[in-house]
């Protein structure tokens, strides 16, 4: 299970997060949103001990999600938004190194490794180096690296993004199954369509403060609507110059 | 032509930010130690194998520096090409330093072979730079596994460190015993003890920019790595030490070790709480003047302690570096925290 209370995030006189209160309950895929600059990827980064809390509390996994300990962090898996790759390493010793650190035994990890290659659509690029990947090769390997241990709790930090239909259907697939056997995933994204497929709970911020909670069933209009409604209503200008002919 | 003077105003200022990254051999150990304590005569060595390392990434094709992606987007025509082509080279200070050698050697200032080696070793230099060499561990490929779970960050570390041009300047002097070796020629004893310093020197400022090439990319990982600092750190000791053994090999490998720990013991602090920034095939930042000036005495005082008196002075030398490690790893920890 995932919960705040209060969490609270300065930088200086800015408050990025404000007074976060929120659960996710066992089993449960939820979806954050909210645009950039909400304060997302800094919520999520308290929560996987990235970063410090200037105040409130969080619990994953029973343990203190600030405390950073060596213990929560084998519990949990993350996609972080900067993926967290090494350049000097290929595709298949970061999760060679992911086994190994978190104590897999060679066996296990080779086996998980192939299969995740594989379903992933990664198999062609296992010995590519990170630095030498696509983005959607890094996201996927980053993907991967957070499942390999087979965490008790999933954190994902837009992993849909610069990924491809095929796989981003194996991702949402193996999330909900992940989901099925009672692992809480809580991700952020921009893309809706994967929220209504995926999301059971719905948690949207705006300047980072809660707007809504509730499940995704619950959402009484189009989730885009509602999302122009509660977070940010889209600028409608029109450029003439665009497409005018040329001076 | 506004367009192409606009790009190559652009290429004089990428030039420009490369170049001041070269030049970070400014603060550079054996740089500093060449200047203040070795006589004039050893330091024209030191500064020739100097020459050498930096001539090749000065003369790096500047076009390198326009994405080939853009390059082929801009809206320029084949001429417009052909003349950045031409004109890019000029660019380069080193395309102007090589012409005003031509105009001495024209006048009779400079000799043929002097503009011929630099000419050749510019022209070497630029045509290198635009070959498809790749840009991180590629070239390292092939490093060995090693047992246990710090298998894969000790290769990776190797891999960072085979790209700076540190190792490539204490391979030179290691390489020059050999060739003394090879010629039989004799050395004095004394000397191996002092090319032993220079290449533990040589790749001191490594150990104070450890986490130079891991970015933030590296630091979140290890944040999410259930792995303690001294973990984390002692898999960039092990990388550090797996290259200076082979190149003390041929001069005083033990009092090299022992060298080497000092440096590590002295550079974990720098490592974890600056958190130098290093760039590829660069030399690594050395901007701690008086960290370095501790390394170098640290580092001349092991060696010599080691290799005058008894192998039993590493015993302190290890201590001291697992000391080090493991009160660096404490911070590394905390600081991951915040």
């Amino acid at each position: 299970m995932i919960a705040c209370r209060n969490l609270t995030r300065s930088f200086g006189d800015f408050k990025a997060v404000d007074n976060l209160t929120f659960e996710v309950k066992q089993g449960t895929i939820c979806a954050f949103l909210g645009p950039n600059g909400a304060g997302k990827s800094t919520t999520l980064k308290m929560l996987t001990g990235l970063l410090a809390a200037t105040s409130g509390e969080a619990e994953v996994c029973g343990l203190n999600a600030l405390s950073n300990s060596v213990e929560l962090k084998r519990r949990i898996g993350v996609l972080p938004e900067d993926l967290g790759l090494f350049d000097d390493l290929t595709i298949e010793e970061h999760l060679s190194l992911t086994g190994s650190v978190y104590g897999l035994d060679k066996q296990t990890s080779r086996t998980r490794t192939d299969q995740l290659l594989r379903v992933l659509s990664l198999e062609h690029g296992r010995n590519t180096f990170a630095a030498a990947s696509s983005q959607g090769m890094r996201k996927k390997t980053a993907f991967a690296m957070a499942l390999l241990p087979n965490p008790q709790v999933l954190f994902l930090d837009e992993p849909f993004e610069a990924i491809d239909p095929v796989t981003s259907k194996v991702m949402r697939d193996l999330l909900q199954s992940i989901a099925a056997r009672g692992v809480p995933v809580f991700f952020t994204t921009h893309i809706l369509s994967a929220v209504e497929q995926i999301a059971a709970q719905l948690i949207m911020i705006r300047q980072g403060k809660i707007v809504w909670d509730g499940p995704v069933a619950d959402v009484p209009v189009s989730l885009e609507q509602h999302y122009f409604d509660l977070v940010e209503a889209p600028v409608l200008e029109e450029l003439e110059w665009l497409g005018s002919p040329r001076s | 032509m506004a367009r192409l003077a606009t790009i190559l105003r652009a290429l004089i200022q990428a030039q420009t930010r490369d170049q001041k990254s070269i030049l970070s051999l400014a603060g550079n150990n054996l740089f500093i130690t060449s200047i203040f304590v070795m006589g004039p005569a050893a330091g024209v060595f030191i500064y020739i194998i100097f020459g050498l390392i930096i001539l090749f990434p000065l003369s790096t094709d500047p076009m390198r520096k326009i994405p080939a992606s853009r390059l082929s987007l801009w809206p320029l025509d084949r001429r417009e090409h052909w003349i950045l082509r031409a004109l890019s080279p000029w660019v380069n200070p080193m395309t102007w330093a090589i012409a005003a050698l031509a105009i001495w050697a024209a006048k009779g200032k400079a000799s043929v072979g002097l503009l011929s080696l630099a000419a050749g070793l510019v022209v070497s230099g630029f045509v290198l730079s635009s070959l498809p060499i790749p840009r991180s561990g590629g070239l390292w490929r092939h490093v060995p596994k090693f047992p246990g779970p710090l298998n894969q960050l000790i290769r990776k570390d190797l891999r960072g460190m085979l790209s700076t041009l540190d190792v490539y300047c204490a391979l030179l002097l290691s390489l020059s015993t050999i060739g003394f070796r090879l010629a039989r020629l004799p050395i004095p004893r004394e000397a191996l003890l002092i090319i032993t310093v220079l290449v533990v020197v040589a790749l001191s400022n490594y150990a104070q920019s450890l986490f130079g090439l891991d970015g933030e990319n590296g630091r979140v990982r290890y944040a999410l790595l259930p792995l303690q600092g001294w973990r984390v750190l002692a898999a960039k000791d092990i990388a550090f030490l797996l290259v200076i053994v082979p190149l003390t090999l041929p001069l005083a490998p033990i009092s090299g070790l022992a060298g080497a720990l000092i440096a590590l013991a002295i550079g974990h602090r720098n490592s974890v709480n600056i958190r130098p920034t290093g760039i590829r095939w660069r030399f690594s930042i050395g901007i701690f003047l008086m960290d370095g000036f501790q390394q170098v005495a640290g580092i001349a005082i092991a060696t010599s302690l080691v290799f005058l008196y008894s192998p039993l002075f590493l015993i302190p030398c290890i201590a001291a570096c697992a000391g080090s490690a493991w009160w660096a790893g404490r911070t590394f920890d905390l600081l991951l925290d915040n």
